[in-house]
């Protein structure tokens, strides 16, 4: 059974692609979907880490299997395990996280008051060089303008804590859903591809797979990049002397999940603490620009390429225009959402795509839905 | 702990599973985990399981019922083979995506169990021990297959 024949009812992979008609449909329903994710964002986020713990844990826990315990079994010891290990590490971290909690609004505060002077000296820096800006009177202005906001800031830092404390508990929802994905993902699957008719099943189920492979590489790919990007902006802060090298770097690796924006947000976190820590040494914030820089070089040509690769495969204009649509659409959760559920949504769309432009599938189906008729109604 | 490392006991689904003959020397604990990467589905009879030229992503096996092995819409006239329970076909999916060289129907209300190959393919990294088992029994029957078709061209000699 392996010589190729001819004929003319070849259903070829790829033959039938997306057009224009379901790209809309794709981008219309990520908006929609975004929309609606942003009213019940305290589910979509534990819903989101819990999936890439079940990522995480599901190499020990097949481990656990093959060894001989139950499926159940496993499941349990290993979300057992990592709640264990988030505990221990919790305890260890919270008296001194408390201890800078209590005054973090003024810490804020500080810290873009910082960020305030070092812009400020440096245009007043750029004045003496250019004429043209002195005349203008470039710093003064801008000085002005961000007293003003800097005022807003102070404001607006207690309401976006209190929110985001508020929410907060919702995570603890994650290795719960973790430990239902890790018993439950193959019955959970199964039943789902039960609902595929015959004739689709097939080319769907591979459709499937191909969305799990993706979004397996992915979240592996982002841990494993987190942790390359933590542990390098760590080592270059420590070299400069900044306080807090591996907190700052692992906000920043983090913020990094948010493409494009999350790093502009990570370096301008890293120079208002540079900024503000030395505050007669504007060079260390420049240093540290300098850094970030380095890293993210670092980042996108090396890292990324071993990571996360191009597991979602979007072209770059799509994805920048996505990430500012979702941005519009939902706000900050928005940017964070929009690639990981346009990846989703445009597989299943482009699999419906494929399966309903094919028109030797439909009338397998067509047949099919035949035959189960006339099996229904034999006795009647 | 040691309790729960125990060898597992088999329960009817996992002995039904070892009834066939691709997974003929996997052990309950290996038969478990395959029995997770499984599908399902039931078939009526005349109703198309793949098409020949369909590229194959999935070997199809028999657990209860007939499946028709023939050319292109040529139904009986066309026949390759009529499978019965325990047997399988569109092996070759498992190896490559190549596609698949006849048309396969139920030709009797059946039953079958569908194993795909990224999951065999995942089998492979993350289990290598039972991939190993089930691409023997699958090498074996590749070869008596071989030897069935060298035998019919009147070439077993030369074997």
């Amino acid at each position: 059974m392996s010589d190729p024949a001819p004929s003319t009812l070849l259903v070829e992979e790829g033959h039938h692609g997306s057009g224009p008609v379901v790209w809309v449909a794709i981008i219309a329903t990520t908006c929609l979907l975004l929309f609606l994710f942003q009213k019940i964002l305290w589910l979509v986020v534990p819903f989101l880490l819990a999936l890439i713990l079940y990522y995480l844990l599901f190499p020990p826990m097949q481990g656990l299997i093959y060894r001989g315990m139950s499926r159940d079994g496993a499941a349990s010891l290993v979300t057992l395990g990592f709640v264990v290990v988030l505990t221990i590490v919790g305890m260890a971290l919270t008296p001194r996280a408390a201890s800078h909690i209590a005054g973090w609004g003024d810490t804020g505060s500080r810290y873009v008051m910082g960020g305030q002077r070092l812009l400020e000296n440096s245009l007043r820096g750029l004045e003496a060089h250019w004429p043209t800006l002195a005349k203008a009177r470039v710093a003064d202005k801008v000085a002005t303008r961000l007293t003003q906001h800097a005022d807003s800031v102070s404001d607006h830092l207690e309401p976006v804590a209190i929110g985001v404390m508020a929410w907060a508990p919702s995570l603890m929802l994650a290795p719960f859903l973790a430990f239902f994905f890790l018993r439950d993902g193959r019955r959970f699957q199964r039943f789902l591809s039960s609902a595929v008719p015959n004739a689709f099943f097939e080319k769907t189920l591979y459709l499937l797979y191909e969305i799990d492979h993706t979004s397996r590489a992915y979240f592996q790919g982002l841990i494993k990049l987190t942790v390359l990007d933590t542990v390098t902006l760590a080592a270059g802060l420590w070299m400069l002397g900044i306080p807090g090298p591996f907190a700052l770097g692992l906000i920043c690796a983090v913020l990094a999940w948010i493409p494009y924006v999350g790093s502009i947000l990570g370096g301008l976190l890293v120079v208002l603490v540079a900024a503000t820590d030395f505050p007669d040494s504007p060079s260390m914030a420049y240093w540290a620009i300098i850094l970030f820089g380095a890293v993210r070089l670092l980042d996108d040509f090396v890292y990324m390429p071993l990571t996360v690769g191009k597991s979602l495969e979007l072209h770059p204009l799509v994805t920048v225009l996505m990430i500012f649509v979702g941005g519009a659409v939902a706000g900050v959760p928005g940017l964070m959402l929009v690639l990981p559920v346009l990846g989703v949504v445009m597989v299943i769309g482009e699999t419906i795509g494929v399966i309903v432009t094919d028109p030797r599938l439909m009338a397998r189906h067509r047949h099919a839905c035949t035959l189960r008729r006339a099996h229904a109604s034999r006795d009647l | 702990m040691v309790k729960l490392f125990r060898p597992r006991k088999t329960t009817p689904r996992l002995e039904r599973l070892h009834g066939l003959s691709l997974f003929v020397n996997l052990k309950p604990a290996e038969l478990e985990i395959v029995d997770g990467l499984l599908h399902e589905r039931e078939y009526l009879a005349g109703e198309v399981i793949f098409d020949e030229g369909e590229v194959g992503q999935a070997i199809y096996i028999v657990a209860s019922g007939e499946v028709l092995i023939c050319r292109q819409g040529q139904g009986e006239a066309g026949r390759v083979a009529q499978l019965g329970p325990g047997t399988f076909f569109g092996e070759l999916a498992l190896l490559d995506d190549s596609p698949r060289s006849a048309q396969a129907r139920a030709a009797t209300a059946c039953q079958l169990i569908v194993f795909f190959r990224d999951d065999f393919v995942g089998l492979l990294d993350t289990h290598a021990r039972i991939a190993s088992k089930i691409s023997r029994q699958l090498a074996r029957h590749l070869g008596a297959r071989m030897r069935v078709m060298a035998a019919a061209a009147g070439a077993y000699q030369h074997m």
